[in-house]
């Protein structure tokens, strides 16, 4: 880690960070990217740490595979809504290299790990030769392919709490096709019931290709937080997702129809969760 | 700027001179002269590069040749054993599963991977597992039926 | 011999004779092939879709370490070629204007690719910028630009004529319908990009090794571009990685720079395109609007058919003349039409051009009309199996555009489809938002297009009793490298693992049209059946003198020569050989040739028995529809197939799912995008969307009629794209059956049917 920071402290602004390379070797390819140095992160141990306690919750290395995430039995037991998110990613061969930290880092607003990470309540530990800092993930972004680390700074680590007990998650994307498409709306619901009946203790929601970065809809989630989980208060609470999601027209889609499938995957999404819960 | 490196691929080690951006499907096919494996779409939409690296399927295309420094390459090359053709080769030549071909080489080291722990898998697991393989020929129903043939020929040995 | 004896070899599914290199990796594509000295190739492209090339420099590239040759439309001596004598508009590379973006203009050989790719950003060129224009029907209009300035109206071919008279035709109609259809700019998709190796020797002879899925089509039209006689060509095919048609089927102005760096440089030279110039490029399938108005009596008989239609065809003609001719032609080949008018214009546009594509305007035809008929036999209260075979062509029948069919089991196909389907119990029945819907389709089985229909097969049968085929046809993945061995294989009695099939080369073997139109079953077939023939009779001359018996008792089995009736009468058939070999002094060779019975087409007449047989479809798709997201899941697919006799199932399975995989790709998820300006947005597979594993039908499901056809060879007829052509239709109407909307334009993309959902019954 101290060859990293002493590397990125020399080379700074001309460095390009590669984890699984996924992103970054077409970008150089095509010329998108011309870094002068290229930063290996790939024999630091400690990166890929998948580790859960039921106090401290889960800490998942930045360098962690997209299908090590998919496949880890700790990950499918304890957030099977990570696992979920990671099995729609692209390609096995590309989750076999893919790393959540170069998910994050690219920050695409439709890539896929992140709507399930904040609803999760995820944190980014980023370190640099300063220390560590901790941004919750809703800070992480700041607009398409912008997040807020600085040159000479790596994110390290994820941390999350434990799931809250009665509790499911539900990571919904949608495509063209079946596969291999790049999300053109993305949800993540996750839904905490009170005991014995239909009363919403907790909602998260958070989307993908719905805004410049991966958000999340709090004013959605308070539509849900107390009451009980209905199709009123669950299309409700669609509506106003959608309507707190700026999504635009571009050659891909159009604003109208993006707007209609936030609604419609939303309400999936939550219904989903819950019938997760109750089965 | 060209480093040294010492690549392992199909058992064999090689020693060769490389810049340090080359991919391992540059470094396979120009330098090791094995073009068994493909440069299709070359940005990992379509699998046609698709090699084992210790064991897994990954794009080759997407991997820098020095990051399989010290790992077990194996490519489509590597995967008949002395003039005898793998159950996946045997069971892709016998189920149709080969039109133009181009595809092939990619699809079946991405089978290789994937049936080495999965001895009897379901078509939607199969379709799943090589979803990231585009074949324009063959319609894909043919390399499902071979993939299982496979999988019951593997047993079976 | 006997065809009605027991068939030893033909029918079986043999596997393809190349798939065991292709699965060890030893299959060397083009892109495989090094040979010493030789130097890699890249192409400058044009960055403006309109614009004059007033000046090109380049110098800076030439003085590049590792450049050893840069090369411009200035190399070559202006001459335009092409697909037909008066639409012939290519040049190797532009010289005074370009007219889309990516269009080439010079080319620069070197040591290696990056070298080769940083040289391009050194050639320096001056463009004036021209106003360029998009739309077809923009194009048309008085005062558009134009991209030729002999062309008024960008008009680049037409296609008019028409039979009966479809007033009197539409006047006697119970019922008129007409609607409007918009097809989509619909890529070949192969993975295997376009590649070739060029070498100009000392001696001005020129070898191109290239993935050319008709070799004699490049071979003509590189000698015409080059201004050499084609004897100085050479054409060595390498494996094709699919084609579908396209820059494979032709000479593209990689092919021309290839050979002309060579020139210069006095080397082999590679050039290999990246996906993302095959994805911007030129060649693709024609956009269409269709313009249809079907009449009918109150039976559901066809009356008359108007159909006016705009072909988007971009900066150059390719083989359009044809494609605008056969959008109309296709449309007849389905069911019995009286009276026609038929109008098709191809317009030219700066953006990539379209061309050829596997199945070539039938599917985009089959997607207007059965869609018409299908609103018709609805509005008549007539079932849809019901409407169609009350008009299906029928064995025997001459259309008044000259098409005469002969064998024809279409009904039958029908028949079959709708009972498998269970048709009867789903139509207007499935739960909301299920829907089933029908397509069908008759297809040539090859045809006489472009003067281009001779082939012909050599063979030689060597000592060991193998025998070593030489024919024109080209493997292009669909397995001609098997079936063609099959048929020597059934007549000399011996094993397609005996039979070696060549490789296309100018030099050496036959000629022959190419891969396309699906002729070649059927043309090589029978080239190479009456080649086997022709080998057989001399073996036979010799055996019934060593055997004392009639030619005509003799049988060729399992590897032997013997009397009928008495298998121990006889000989072995390397021991025949060896026998004429060696104490007669005969080589046993056989030749063939085969031009099928069928007329010619008359482009401005529109007649001609083009095709020697049809083959037909009925295929039946069923649908699931999520009406929140629009998202199709095709469930199950059913296709009945007259296809003649199937040489080998294997191989036809292959080809019926293959087609039809490709048109639910082009039915739901494909299509060229470009912005304003005429570039293309999508050139990547991440958002040209081919179908994957996970986006096929759930299940799929292929009936043969079995029925010999009587001039195919051992009774086939074709598979190669007629299974694709209906697709697109039975997609469409099963979607409109669980929607309750009829949507006219393809892809049928998810947004679109949310939309069309939302405003009900508005198109």
């Amino acid at each position: 880690m101290e060859e990293a920071f002493a590397l990125l402290a020399r080379y700074g602004p001309k460095t390009k960070v590669i984890a699984g390379g996924t992103d970054l070797i077409p970008q150089m390819r095509w010329g998108e990217i011309r870094p002068e140095v290229v930063l290996g992160l790939g024999r630091i141990p400690d990166l890929q740490e998948i580790q859960f306690d039921d106090k401290g919750g889960l800490r998942l290395g930045a360098l962690c595979k997209i299908g090590a995430i998919e496949s880890s039995p700790i990950i499918r037991e304890n957030y099977p809504l990570l696992a979920q998110a990671a099995s729609v990613l692209a390609s096995t061969e590309i989750r076999n290299r893919a790393t959540v930290g170069g998910n994050l880092c690219t920050a695409a607003p439709s890539a896929d790990m992140p709507p399930s990470l904040l609803v999760l309540g995820a944190r980014a530990v980023i370190a640099s030769e300063n220390g560590e800092r901790v941004v919750p993930l809703e800070d992480f972004f700041l607009g398409p392919k912008k997040t807020v680390l600085d040159n000479k700074e790596l994110l390290v680590r994820l941390e999350m709490p434990p799931m809250r007990a009665i509790s499911a998650g539900e990571y919904i994307k949608l495509g063209r096709r079946n596969a291999m498409e790049i999300a053109m709306i993305g949800v993540a619901a996750l839904i905490t019931l009170r005991p014995g009946g239909n009363t919403c203790e907790e909602a998260r929601l958070a989307l993908a290709t719905a805004a410049p970065t991966p958000i999340r809809c709090k004013e959605a989630e308070q539509g849900l937080t107390g009451k009980k989980l209905d199709k009123k208060t669950i299309e409700s609470a669609a509506e106003t997702a959608s309507r707190e999601a700026s999504p635009r027209t571009s050659w891909r889609s159009t604003e109208e129809y993006r707007r209609d499938m936030i609604r419609v995957l939303t309400r999936r999404a939550i219904q989903r969760a819950i019938d997760k819960i109750k089965s | 700027m060209k480093q040294q490196i010492e690549l392992r691929v199909n058992g064999q080690v090689y020693e060769i001179e490389t810049e340090p951006w080359r991919t391992l499907l540059e470094v396979l096919r120009d330098r090791l002269n094995l073009t068994g494996t493909k440069v299709s779409c070359a940005e990992g939409h379509c699998g046609a590069c698709t090699v084992n690296i210790d064991g897994e399927a990954v794009n080759s295309c997407l991997t820098l040749a020095i990051e399989a420094q010290g790992k077990e390459v194996l490519t489509i090359e590597g995967l008949s054993e002395g003039g005898d053709l793998h159950p996946i080769q045997e069971t892709f030549v016998t189920h149709g599963a080969v039109q133009c071909g181009f595809c092939t080489p990619g699809l079946i080291m991405a089978s290789k991977a994937f049936l080495e722990h999965n001895p009897a898998p379901s078509d939607e697991k199969i379709k799943k597992v090589l979803a990231g393989h585009l074949c324009r020929c063959t319609g894909y129903v043919q390399i499902i039926e071979a993939v299982k043939a496979a999988a019951e020929l593997m047993g079976a040995r | 011999m006997n065809e009605d004896e027991t068939l030893d070899v033909i029918g079986k599914p043999y596997p393809k004779k190349d798939a065991r290199i292709k699965v060890t990796g030893e299959c060397r594509f083009a892109g495989d092939i090094s040979v010493p000295g030789m130097l890699h190739g890249k192409m400058l492209r044009s960055p403006h879709a309109h614009a004059r090339i007033l000046h090109i420099d380049t110098s800076k590239a030439e003085k590049l370490k590792g450049v050893r040759a840069v090369i411009t439309g200035k190399d070559f001596p202006g001459i335009l070629y092409g697909n037909f004598m008066h639409t012939r508009d290519y040049l190797p590379l532009a010289i005074d204007r370009v007219r889309y973006i990516g269009e080439e203009v010079a080319a620069v050989a070197a040591d290696d690719e990056d070298t080769a790719w940083e040289a391009l950003d050194l050639i320096e060129v001056e463009y004036e910028e021209l106003p360029g224009v998009f739309d077809p029907e923009e194009a048309m209009k008085e005062g558009a630009p134009l991209l030729y300035d002999d062309k008024p109206g960008n008009l680049s071919s037409k296609s008019e004529w028409e039979f009966g008279d479809i007033e009197k035709g539409f006047k006697e109609s119970y019922l008129v319908k007409e609607d409007t259809y918009r097809t989509q700019h619909f890529k070949h998709g192969m993975l295997e990009t376009h590649t070739c190796i060029g070498f100009w020797d000392a001696n001005d002879k020129i070898t191109l090794e290239a993935c050319k899925q008709s070799p004699y089509v490049a071979w003509r039209q590189l000698a015409m571009g080059l201004g050499v006689p084609p004897h100085k060509i050479r054409i060595k095919q390498t494996y094709v990685g699919a084609g579908n048609s396209g820059g494979k089927q032709e000479a593209m102005p990689m092919d021309f720079a290839s050979v002309m760096l060579s020139k210069k440089t006095g080397r082999p030279v590679r050039i290999v395109h990246t996906m993302e110039e095959v994805l911007m490029m030129g060649h693709m399938r024609h956009a269409f609007k269709i313009d249809l108005k079907l009449g009918v009596d109150k039976e559901g008989i066809i009356q008359a058919m108007d159909c006016y239609a705009i072909a988007d065809g971009g900066a150059h003609s390719s083989i359009g003349q044809l494609s605008v001719f056969i959008l109309g032609a296709f449309m007849m080949m389905t069911y019995k039409i009286p009276n026609v008018r038929y109008r098709c214009y191809r317009i030219y546009t700066n953006k990539s051009f379209s061309g050829a594509l596997r199945g070539h305007c039938g599917p985009q035809g089959r997607f207007a009309f059965e869609g018409l008929l299908d609103d018709i036999a609805d509005e008549l209260g007539l079932d849809h199996f019901e409407i169609r075979k009350r008009n299906a062509l029928t064995p025997g029948y001459e259309a008044p555009n000259g098409f005469k069919i002969t064998t024809c089991a279409f009904k039958e196909a029908l028949d079959k489809a709708k009972e498998v389907s269970d048709w009867e119990n789903k139509r207007g029945k499935l739960p909301k938002y299920r829907g089933i819907g029908l397509g069908a389709a008759g297809f040539v089985t090859g045809s006489n297009i472009m003067g281009m229909s001779a082939c012909s097969a050599m063979l030689k049968v060597q000592e060991d009793g193998s025998v070593a085929l030489q024919t024109g046809a080209t493997d292009v993945g669909q397995g001609c490298d098997t079936v063609l061995p099959m048929i020597v294989a059934e007549v000399l009695g011996i094993e397609p693992d005996d039979v070696s099939f060549a490789l296309v080369d100018s030099d050496l073997t036959p000629i022959d049209g190419g891969s396309w139109s699906s002729r070649v079953t059927f043309y090589a077939g029978n080239a190479v059946k009456i080649a086997a023939l022709d080998a057989r009779k001399q073996l036979a001359q010799v055996a019934a003198e060593n055997l004392e018996a009639k030619e005509e008792d003799l049988v060729f089995r399992k590897k032997r020569v013997y009397v009928k009736g008495s298998p121990d009468h006889g000989i072995e058939l390397d021991r025949l050989v060896r026998y004429c070999q060696n104490r007669k002094g005969m080589t046993i060779m056989g030749r063939g040739y085969y031009n099928a019975p069928c007329g010619t087409i008359d482009f401005p007449t529109g007649t001609g028995n083009f095709a020697p047989t049809y083959s037909f479809y009925g295929q039946v798709a069923e649908v699931e529809v999520d009406p929140d997201t629009g998202k199709v899941g095709i469930l199950n697919l059913w296709t009945a197939h007259d296809g003649g006799r199937e040489l080998n199932p294997m191989l036809v399975r292959g080809q019926i799912i293959g087609s039809a995989v490709m048109h639910l790709g082009q039915a739901l998820f494909e299509g060229v995008i470009r912005d304003d300006k005429g570039e293309t947005l999508n050139t990547s597979f991440r958002d040209y969307k081919m179908p994957t594993f996970m986006d096929i039908p759930g299940e799929q499901n292929i009936y043969s009629m079995d029925q010999p056809d009587t001039e195919g060879p051992f009774g086939a007829k074709e598979a190669g794209e007629g299974a694709g052509t209906p697709t697109i239709a039975a997609i469409a109407s099963a979607i409109q059956d669980a929607i309750g909307v009829r949507i006219t334009s393809l892809p049928i993309t998810p947004e679109k049917i949310v939309m069309a959902m939302k405003n009900k019954g508005a198109k």
